[in-house]
């Protein structure tokens, strides 16, 4: 049963009673000049009558209500933080069209939890806000939410509601709200080109139609979207620099403290597009588990087992690996440095035993777009039968195949072999042997 | 000795100009693939020359192939259309260099302008010319622009496989280097073919009596 209670009120049920007259009168009055001058005030941060009269009572601080489920609501609001917002120009009543003389103050009125309220609001916002609730919905926020995440963000969650400003929802100083799920990475970002250029999360990720980092080009078009002329300065330099920009994530050169690491992922070659998990039946655990009988990881037998249970259904060889080189973390991610410090010596990755060759895991999009992966032993870049199985992903030697390199010692013995082997029995034969170069000899 | 004209400057310009840059071609290939192992120039370098030399590599594939296609020498590169005489021909040039050459029997082959390749010469320039040199350029062009070409890769299965066709010419190239100048050594002197490669001009050995297969007096010294 909801309650209502201050921090100051010692008689909290008398108080309540007060406020419960008060705010009936109020909202009476409320109801009446919404109609006739909903912004009344707005326009020079001063409140209108109306929500003066709201915050005659939600301006007491400590003001909450006990919910359902035993958390407490907070019904304090700031009313000059308020009046300065963006919302003073709707006012109280357009977001809380809900609060009528009969159910406010809403003693009558169960609200199960504070998520439940925050869900609630941001239908509310949504009203308003289409637009930018169409992102929001597109988000892996928005899909982690519907999946029932507890943590998942909506509106209220970065945006204070009593105290909105246009587009200041990020805090660059602490990286509020993003560093309150995302700390780690803020730290790391904090100490990067972009953390001490005072860049937000958002001129990346933006700030409502957020996707997995590693899944599609969003990433790697905001980098090319401020770095204009990024391919060409590439291209003056880099040998298959358009190669480099599909295969190899940003930060794999310019986060050069980075862990690097090799992504085989699962490639769909007739929808040209990555291998989504069916929602609701995720196959592709359970299947790199039967590959992958021992545990170790997948080896380059079953990861090619793994593609033919894939290739099962569809077109021959539908399935596809494409490989992408990136860092390990998101923090690390985020630690990028300035250009001069970028990795620019390719043997950094193109030699036998490179670090980036190290680690290999093979991933799908999960059904809610984020990736799952599962390891693969380092062996599955340099087995022969990676030509089958992992064609879509080669560096030049870094993951050279052995076989071929056995190939190679064996041509050039046969190439020295053959002569030395026909001079020596030239020469062992020279009583009887045509008489090569016998003039030259003479 | 008697001299013959076997090689017009078209084809020797090809030849040093290919000769030079197929050792190119592999010095760099080598580096680029064995980083780490040999240290001749940087990576980066190894690349830029390996793509550059390769299109001049290109580019003289066409002076040879258009000089064959606009003149009859094409005739030198005109297959054996009897198997059974090109296999017994070329089991002869084999046994020759295998065991002839060591109990002192004259080459089975004799040189003419129209007929300068033996049985062996004659099916591996083919393969060589016509298959593996191609199908090198095809893939290396490819491998030069991975992203231009990705449509082509990927219906041939990759990079990687593009790649490894790439890397098993070079492996079968590496060899044929080594035996390659061997074989040209087995003259009537050791420099006798390296001579005439420079020359044009071949010096034959006296038709012994009776002529040699293939003798052809079409091309002698004009």
């Amino acid at each position: 049963m909801a309650t209502c209670s201050t921090g100051r009120a010692s008689a909290g049920t008398t108080f309540c009673a007060d406020l419960i007259a008060i705010g009936r009168l109020a909202l009476l009055a409320m109801v009446m000049l919404a109609a006739t001058s909903p912004a009344a005030g707005a326009a020079d941060n001063t409140l209108s009558a109306l929500d003066e009269q709201c915050l005659g009572c939600h301006s007491v601080e400590g003001m909450k209500m006990k919910l359902a489920n035993g958390e407490t609501l907070s019904l304090h609001v700031d009313g000059a933080a308020f009046a300065k917002s963006v919302h003073n120009l709707i006012g109280c009543a357009v977001c809380h069209r809900d609060v009528t003389l009969e159910n406010h103050p809403p003693l009558k009125k169960k609200i199960a939890s504070l998520r439940e309220n925050s869900l609630a609001l941001a239908k509310i916002c949504s009203t308003c806000h289409a637009a930018i609730f169409k992102q929001y919905e597109g988000s892996i926020h928005a899909v982690l939410q519907r999946a029932g995440s507890p943590g998942a963000p909506i509106c209220t969650d970065c945006h204070a509601p009593h105290a909105v400003m246009s587009k200041s929802a990020y805090d660059a100083a602490s990286g509020a709200p993003c560093s309150g799920c995302h700390d780690p990475v803020f730290k790391a970002y904090a100490g990067s080109v972009h953390g001490e250029a005072a860049l937000g999360c958002a001129n990346c990720h933006r700030a409502h139609d957020v996707n997995p980092a590693t899944t599609g080009e969003q990433l790697k078009n905001a980098c090319l979207g401020c770095h204009e002329g990024t391919l060409s300065s590439h291209k003056a330099w880099l040998p298959n620099a358009e190669r480099h920009f599909d295969a190899v994530s940003c930060p794999a050169c310019h986060s050069p403290t980075a862990k690097r690491k090799v992504d085989l992922r699962l490639y769909d070659a007739v929808a040209k597009e990555r291998v989504v998990e069916k929602a609701g039946v995720p196959q592709f655990e359970s299947r790199a588990r039967s590959a992958d009988a021992k545990g170790l990881g997948l080896d380059a037998l079953a990861l090619q087992s793994l593609l033919l249970e894939f290739n099962r259904e569809g077109a021959p060889k539908q399935t596809t690996l494409r490989g992408r080189l990136e860092v390990t973390t998101g923090a690390e991610a985020h630690q990028l440095a300035p250009k001069a410090k970028a990795i620019q010596d390719c043997a950094t990755c193109h030699r036998r035993g490179a670090d980036p060759f190290q680690s290999v895991t093979v991933s799908i999009v999960g059904a809610d777009g984020r990736p799952v992966r599962y390891d693969a032993q380092q062996g599955v870049l340099n087995s022969m039968i990676s030509v089958d199985s992992v064609g879509g992903f080669y560096a030049i030697g870094g993951t050279r195949i052995e076989v071929l390199d056995m190939l190679f010692v064996l041509a050039l013995l046969i190439g020295i072999a053959v002569p030395v082997g026909h001079l020596t029995l030239t020469w062992l034969f020279r009583r009887t042997a045509k008489r090569i170069g016998g003039r030259e000899d003479s | 000795m008697p001299r013959i004209y076997v090689h017009p400057l078209p084809v020797r310009i090809w030849h040093w100009i290919n000769a030079l840059a197929v050792l190119a071609l592999i010095v760099t290939g080598i580096q680029i693939r064995y980083v780490g192992l040999i240290d001749l120039m940087s990576f980066r370098t190894s690349v830029v020359l390996h793509n550059w030399v390769g299109f001049v590599l290109i580019g003289n594939f066409f002076v040879w192939l258009l000089f064959y296609l606009l003149s009859d020498k094409i005739r030198v590169y005109h297959p054996e259309l009897s198997p059974t005489k090109h296999f017994r021909e070329s089991f002869r040039q084999l046994w020759y260099y295998g065991y002839g050459i060591f109990k002192g029997e004259p080459n089975p082959h004799h040189v003419s302008a129209y007929h300068k390749f033996n049985a062996m010469q004659s099916m591996a320039y083919q393969v060589v010319m016509l298959l593996l040199v191609p199908l090198q350029f095809y893939t290396g062009v490819l491998l030069w622009d991975v992203k231009r070409f990705e449509a082509m890769i990927d219906v041939l299965g990759g990079v990687r496989v593009v790649d490894t066709a790439h890397v098993l010419i070079f492996i079968f190239f590496t060899a044929f280097i080594f035996v390659h100048p061997y074989l040209a050594s087995l003259g009537h002197t050791r420099t006798a073919h390296y001579k005439a490669m420079i020359t044009g001009y071949e010096e034959v050995e006296e038709e012994p009596p009776g002529g040699g297969a293939g003798s052809d007096k079409a091309g002698s010294e004009r």
